[in-house]
């Protein structure tokens, strides 16, 4: 069962390759900054597997372990050297992350201005566009329901308004 | 642009990533193989270090002034009490950051780990400024009897300059050291460097924290 586990994590972590990528590009708009985030985040998805909890969805803990770490990453002081190893260089292969065409330009917008947000509304806003209904969002964040529905629709009229801005 | 817009914009960024995007399997593994501390536990060893100095620090000045206070002069005593006190407090907040981090689950929901992370961060200003409130004893523990019998206007003149000087910035430093004031050129000096720019954060996010969970009751 122990040699399984990496087997296990792996394919985890390749199904769900999207979650942890988002949440890293949203909290991080430097992309040296981002690749040490997205393999601080799989080193905590790793430590804390033992520990799944099986009552929860696999992605709501991967939410939740992703987010927490995204959130207390901008605040630590030295990132990679606080870490016991040194680390392998590319977790995620992107070929080409920059898509073009008009699409491409919204979309980036869109991660720029998300980017903008604050700490939980970035949270949030990931989980909203994910379309996680707002149960799975209170259980992700521990933010009441109805709260959870107030904050969103403030940061989508944010996000609206910055969408207008751009046409203005 | 609508709401139903902007979902269907992030779907496209979605599937995009998921053509485009890679896991480095090889690289991927060797984490599994890594023994990792979670980033929590790395901030045990230094504050059980400066528990531990702190504690001998305390038990040395503790066992002085019990020792010598039949015989020792008053300012001493006094100076070397309120000192010893103060170093207490800094431990005690120490001690509540080491069981914040025994505490802290980064598999908990976002609010609760976040409260616990920034409250441990944001504690770290009040060790600065029960640091400061210890300034004036420096000045006043080794004053005795017979210097003050003996002595002369200049050295009265000076001494109480200066220790009139740090009692004040004590005073002042305790009252303003706080978040409200981060934007102020002084405290912008005092908290130079990019160690405290976490501390900073982690009150704002305290803050908005705090609103969250009245919002939430």
């Amino acid at each position: 069962m122990l040699s399984e586990q990496p087997a296990i994590f792996l394919s985890l972590i390749e199904t769900n390759k999207g979650i942890i990528y988002k949440v890293a590009n949203a909290y991080c708009m430097h992309s040296e900054d981002r690749k040490d985030l997205i393999q601080e985040i799989i080193v905590q998805l790793w430590r804390s597997f033992d520990q799944y909890n099986d009552k929860y969805k696999y992605t709501t803990w991967m939410y939740r372990i992703a987010l927490n770490v995204a959130i207390s990453f901008y605040r630590r002081e030295n990132r990679r050297k606080q870490l016991t190893n040194p680390l392998p260089d590319n977790i995620f292969d992107l070929a080409d992350e920059n898509n073009g065409g008009e699409t491409g330009k919204q979309i980036s917008y869109l991660n720029q201005f998300i980017g903008e947000l604050k700490e939980l509304d970035k949270a949030l806003v990931l989980l909203y566009l994910e379309e996680k209904s707002q149960q799975e969002i209170a259980e992700i964040t521990g933010i009441s329901e109805t709260n959870v529905s107030t904050r969103i629709g403030r940061i989508k009229k944010i996000l609206k308004q910055k969408f207008a801005s751009l046409n203005a | 642009m609508e709401d139903n817009e902007i979902i269907s914009l992030w779907r496209t960024y979605g599937q995009r990533l998921e053509e485009s995007l890679q896991l480095n399997r090889r690289n991927a593994e060797e984490i599994t193989r890594l023994k990792v501390k979670s980033f929590l536990s790395s901030m045990k060893p230094i504050k059980l270090f400066t528990i531990a100095v702190g504690i001998i620090w305390v038990g040395l000045i503790d066992i002085l002034i019990i020792k010598l206070f039949p015989i020792a002069n008053w300012f001493f005593i006094i100076s070397a009490g309120i000192q010893v006190l103060l170093t207490k407090l800094a431990i005690v907040i120490y001690l509540y950051q080491l069981i914040l981090i025994h505490e802290a689950d980064i598999s908990e929901p976002v609010l609760e780990t976040q409260h616990k992370l920034a409250s441990l961060r944001s504690t770290t200003i009040w060790v600065t400024r029960i640091l400061f409130l210890q300034l004036p004893v420096w000045t006043t523990f080794y004053w005795n009897r017979s210097m003050l019998l003996n002595g002369n206007w200049v050295l009265y003149l000076i001494q109480a300059a200066v220790t009139l000087s740090f009692i004040f910035a004590a005073i002042w430093l305790f009252r303003n050291i706080r978040y409200e004031n981060k934007d102020k050129k002084w405290f912008r000096l005092i908290f130079n460097g990019s160690e405290w720019d976490p501390v900073i954060k982690s009150i704002e996010l305290l803050n908005e924290l705090k609103a969250l969970r009245v919002e939430n009751k």
